[in-house]
């Protein structure tokens, strides 16, 4: 067999560990065997594969003259399975069991079914590992979610269970939940194993970097709602709906342009607090960080039917673009100047050209799922929330001036009239 | 953990020691000795319940109105003090079985197994199966043999249940009216020695063993015709047997351990827990060629009718092209046996906290149970919709297979259904025939996610609505003009006699004479002239080339339809307006089909088949199609009948009731 004289020619290399490999060779072909599709997504690995990425393309089949990838001692090496694809049958772990391997099973409340507090019977495998001699393969588990992504659940240890089965610690995957786009996959053979990976490990990689998840607060929303009843009108309907389809038309559009951003002012609000739109707030608002601001953005929305409606400031400072959706309905995007200690979006009255800046403390941005659309938050959202409606945020307000009403706002001087053409433009 | 042992070390199991020795005086001195053992901890429990007792006092004192949540609270205590298994390790359960006018009640081991002192409800013969070895309720059941059938259902539930299991049978109120000979001659073999003397407002206490020995029988003649016999009270001995004597040897697969874990848990299925030759639980049906509904989710939706489910999981699961990773139960409640079925199919079950009431509920329970669908399957464009009491033909995948590209190009389209509410035995013909009708029929459809979520969801009728879904889905705001597809033949069959809005006559006029397509893989014809244009195209076609029939015969008479076989024929009614159905309805009901409401019109056409020639029926001058009748032909009006009037059901059922 060729796999055993490889790994003769292995064991005899010094820093060099045979055991992950026959585990890694072993743990395919025990999901090979069940008909399950795996693939690899461990980071150490797929960075080294992405330096050779031309060569292992090319040259799909070669054999391999050394053991580059799988030998490198480590305690993990880790996999995706895409939940829709196997049947959760028994017999895999059974036939685990007499291959020598010990496995672990980590499940959990299904997300998916966690904005609805009256359903309940469903717990799902978020997370298994596979130990066998001194390597243990992590095997992520991926659900498919509403607003076509890919999900993955955090890894959390239930009271009965052993600790010390693998360092957790050291884990690549289910410190956070992470939301991911559906990769397309490679069939390539390393070390001379034939695998699944990301068809551009370098992009999977960039990808894992900011993949954590945040799911909805489900339950405070639920309790918001205890206290103030939904609005349930067909005005607030309808108002939704056009809210829902001007979202999903403005996440297509800077999407496609691959312009970065976030759920801000009363839609993040909206998502914060009741896991919805905000009936009552007249508009969507994004935000984006200057520095991802293109030029296209504005023929873009214009291309997909939301002409500009205003445009105050300018790139340098304040920069605020509006467009109009269907009926009253508008989209506003603020953009984000980042300083030294906090981060901050800017405002212009049309009338008299003073100028408003709002303050944020500095944060980072989270995946999410609203309206079902996989979109960005600040991961720190309270203090984003908090920063800008105050400590009372949790009661909702209908009259609300935006030159005066957020506690964020600081007066910020006015306009130069001869600027006044360039930095107000309403159409 | 799970296990309670009663004989075991003390200390984790003295609230239950305690509750046992006190209802129940066990003579037993072990019983006795821990009574004393545990003294000093039940004067502290003791303690702890009477310093709730007492905050709760002054809860009531405070709020006078509170009392009833408080007494809840008391009884919720003393529930969780009781163990809720009478369990293994023992050889012998004390059973004690109550009968009487108002009140039964079964306790195992000092377990209350049944109790039920509701007015005006439960009357009849109440059934406990237990499990022989470990003690468990396996089924209950109440046959209220006093109204007519039930003693038949009773004699099929006995018949299911396995042998060697332990049955317990008390009477509330009165089981003999309609006790037939044959139920009283099961009861005897089972080795009742009273029950073929059972009469009028006997109390009855009986425990034994199927196929084996009597461990009591109990017995209160009633003295006269208007009064009760004196209650029974029944206190007896079970011997358990071992585990592996209760069991079916069958062979150790995947399969089988659930079946072992259902047959063990529950009973009154049959040939599913037979240890020769067991039905099967997994079918394997053809897939089908080409199915475009493979990867479409099936939500079933189910109540507490675990029986049904089990019939209409077996069917659903039998139907050719069926994906059962798509199919997902919604319980309403936390019900464990609905769940015991769905586990033994290997299939998905989700449970759903019941809010609100009745109508409003199950209207909930279907919005729930839609999000959740579209949750859990994101790329679904579709979902079928099942409901717990529809038997699913064989070839209801592939019918929808044949015609949901319909449902994704057509945008005047509202649903599949597989349901033709009009499709009697007497009435539906051709399996490969499609109508487009503007009623939405339900009973097994297919729903469009775009509908839902766009449309349907956000304005769901709140719970506070005692609204039906499907009513709510039938209004003008909701289906704004769209059609159902739906075949001449049903590819579901409702077979429900217990439900929400059916009982037993209501089934009999209304659902039981219902054609059912068992044909497999039939060729749906000339599926793409069911599109909204086409259709019309079609219409006026079938129009031209029918026969126009002789409108001074009498239409509710057979001979109003010649004897030919294949032929079109038409007749014309009066149709003031588009909603003036005085005439139809009429017809409708000399017809022997739904006329409870208005379904299965097209534009004031209505499509059905009599004497297998397929008879159109225009409603003039409503109908757009009314310019195919001769001038000739006066359309045919029938008057309704004077007294109805009002309720339109309840004349209706009525009128079922005396056929």
């Amino acid at each position: 067999q060729n796999g055993a004289v490889f790994s003769k020619v292995r064991g005899s290399q010094s820093g060099q560990d045979s055991t992950r490999w026959h585990v890694v060779r072993k743990f395919l072909s025990l999901i090979s065997s069940h008909n399950i599709a795996v693939y690899l997504i461990d980071p150490l690995i797929l960075e080294l594969v992405d330096k050779d990425i031309e060569q292992i393309r090319s040259s799909p089949d070669a054999p391999s003259p050394e053991c580059k990838y799988f030998c490198a001692p480590r305690d993990f090496t880790t996999f995706a399975l895409l939940d829709k694809t196997w049947k959760h049958e028994v017999g895999l772990f059974r036939t685990a069991e007499k291959m020598g391997f010990q496995w672990l099973k980590i499940i959990n409340k299904d997300p998916r079914l966690d904005g609805m507090d009256d359903l309940s019977g469903i717990e799902i495998p978020l997370h298994y590992i596979f130990k066998l001699a001194s390597h243990a393969i992590h095997l992520v588990v991926f659900y498919e979610r509403s607003g076509n992504y890919l999900w993955h659940g955090p890894l959390r240890l239930k009271q009965h269970m052993d600790r010390k089965f693998v360092p957790f610690r050291k884990l690549h995957f289910g410190r956070y939940p992470g939301a991911y786009e559906k990769p397309e996959l490679l069939l390539v053979s390393i070390d001379d194993l034939k695998v699944q990976i990301p068809k551009n490990p370098s992009s999977f990689l960039e990808e894992m970097s900011h993949s954590r998840f945040l799911e909805c607060r489900y339950r405070e929303a639920r309790a918001f709602f205890q206290l103030y009843p939904d609005d349930a009108s067909l005005d607030a309907v309808e108002f939704r709906r056009k809210a829902k389809s001007l979202l999903h038309l403005a996440v297509l559009t800077l999407n496609t342009l691959g312009v970065k951003f976030w759920l801000s002012s009363g839609t993040c609000l909206g998502w914060y607090r009741q896991c919805n739109v905000i009936p009552h707030s007249k508009d969507v608002d994004l935000g984006v960080f200057i520095r991802d601001y293109k030029a296209d953005i504005i023929p873009a929305f214009q291309k997909a039917g939301l002409p500009l409606k205003h445009k105050f400031g300018k790139v340098e400072d304040s920069l605020e673009l509006s467009f109009q959706g269907e009926d009253d309905v508008k989209l506003d995007i603020f953009f984000f100047y980042e300083e030294d200690d906090h981060m901050w979006n800017g405002g212009t009255q049309a009338k008299s050209g003073k100028k408003f800046k709002y303050l944020f403390p500095k944060f980072t941005l989270c995946w999410t799922e609203f309206v079902e659309l996989k979109v960005h938050v600040p991961c720190e959202t309270l203090q984003y929330v908090e920063a800008n409606y105050g400590p009372d945020w949790k009661v909702p307000v209908k009259t609300w001036d935006w030159k005066s009403s957020p506690s964020n706002v600081q007066y910020n001087g006015v306009w130069p009239v001869d600027e006044w053409d360039d930095v107000i433009q309403i159409y | 953990m799970d296990e309670w042992k009663p004989n075991s070390t003390i200390k984790p199991h003295k609230k239950r020691s305690w509750y046992l020795a006190w209802k129940y005086k066990l003579m037993n001195q072990r019983a006795l000795r821990k009574l004393c053992q545990t003294g000093a901890v039940l004067f502290l429990l003791v303690t702890v319940i009477v310093n709730i007792k007492l905050i709760l006092d002054t809860r009531r004192a405070a709020y006078a109105e509170e009392e009833e949540s408080a007494q809840d609270y008391d009884d919720e205590m003393l529930n969780v003090e009781v163990p809720r298994h009478p369990v293994s390790n023992k050889k012998v359960l004390d059973v004690e079985v109550y009968s009487s006018r108002s009140k039964v009640y079964v306790a195992v081991d000092g377990t209350t197994v049944l109790e039920d002192e509701a007015r005006e409800q439960g009357r009849g013969i109440h059934v406990i199966v237990l499990n022989q070895a470990t003690g468990h309720v396996m089924a209950k059941r109440v046959f209220d043999t006093y109204s007519p059938h039930e003693d038949e259902a009773m004699v099929l539930f006995l018949n299911m249940v396995a042998r060697g299991r332990i049955l317990i049978f008390t009477i509330k109120d009165e089981g003999s009216f309609h006790l037939k000979d044959t139920a009283k001659n099961v009861l005897k073999s089972l080795g009742s020695q009273v029950a073929p003397f059972l009469s009028w407002r006997d109390m009855w206490t009986f425990v034994g063993k199927k196929g084996g020995e009597v461990y009591g029988e109990k017995h209160a003649k009633s003295p006269a015709l208007s009064t009760w016999g004196d209650p029974v009270l029944l206190k007896t001995e079970v011997h358990l047997t071992s585990v592996e004597d209760a069991e079916c040897h069958w062979p150790d697969t995947e399969l089988n351990r659930r079946r072992k874990r259902f047959c063990s848990k529950v009973e009154g299925y049959g040939s599913v827990c037979s240890c020769k030759d067991p039905t099967p639980i997994e079918f394997n049906p053809d897939p089908l060629k080409d199915n475009k509904v493979f990867n479409v989710p099936v939500a079933v939706i189910a109540g507490n009718r675990p029986n049904y489910l089990y019939r209409m999981l077996r069917s659903l699961l039998s139907a050719q092209g069926v994906n059962p990773q798509m199919i997902t139960v919604f319980i309403d409640g936390y019900y464990e046996e609905p769940m015991d079925v769905v586990e033994l199919f290997g299939l998905s079950g989700i449970q759903h906290t019941p809010i609100s009431i009745k109508n409003a509920r199950v209207s909930q329970h279907y919005k729930a149970s839609l999000t959740a669908t579209f949750n859990l399957f994101p790329d679904a464009k579709f979902a079928v919709v099942l409901e717990e009491d529809l038997d699913i033909s064989v070839d209801f995948f592939s019918f929808l297979s044949q015609s949901i590209h319909l449902l994704e190009e057509d945008e005047s389209l509202y649903c599949i259904s597989a349901w033709n509410d009009q499709g009697y035995e007497h009435t539906a013909e051709d399996p490969s025939l499609l109508y487009r009708v503007e009623t939405m029929p339900g009973l097994g459809w297919v729903l469009r996610k775009s509908l839902y979520k766009d449309e349907l969801e956000p304005k769901w009728p709140t719970p506070e609505k005692l609204w039906d879904w499907d009513m709510w889905m039938r209004m003008p705001e909701q289906r704004k003009g769209r059609e159902c597809i739906i075949p001449d033949i049903s590819r579901s069959y409702h077979f429900g006699i217990v439900g929400l809005n059916m009982n037993g006559y209501f089934h009999e006029a209304y659902f039981k004479k219902h054609k059912f397509n068992t044909v497999p893989n039939v060729q749906l014809k000339n599926v793409e002239s069911l599109r909204k244009d086409a259709y019309e195209t079609e219409i006026h076609r079938l129009l031209g080339e029918a026969e126009v029939l002789d409108h001074s015969k009498n239409p509710c008479e057979d001979s109003f339809v010649p004897d030919t076989e294949g032929k079109v024929y038409v007749m014309f009614i009066r149709m003031e307006q588009e909603a003036d159905f005085t005439t139809w309805t009429q017809l409708a009901k000399c017809l022997h089909i739904w006329d409870l409401d208005v379904r299965g019109n097209h534009k004031g056409l209505w499509r059905l088949f009599r004497k297998k020639n397929h008879f159109l029926v225009v409603g003039v001058p409503a109908s757009p199609y009314s310019s195919k009748k001769p001038s000739s032909v006066t359309p045919i009006y029938m008057e309704p009948p004077a007294k109805e009037e009002g309720a339109v059901a309840v004349p209706a059922v009525a009128a079922a009731e005396q056929t």
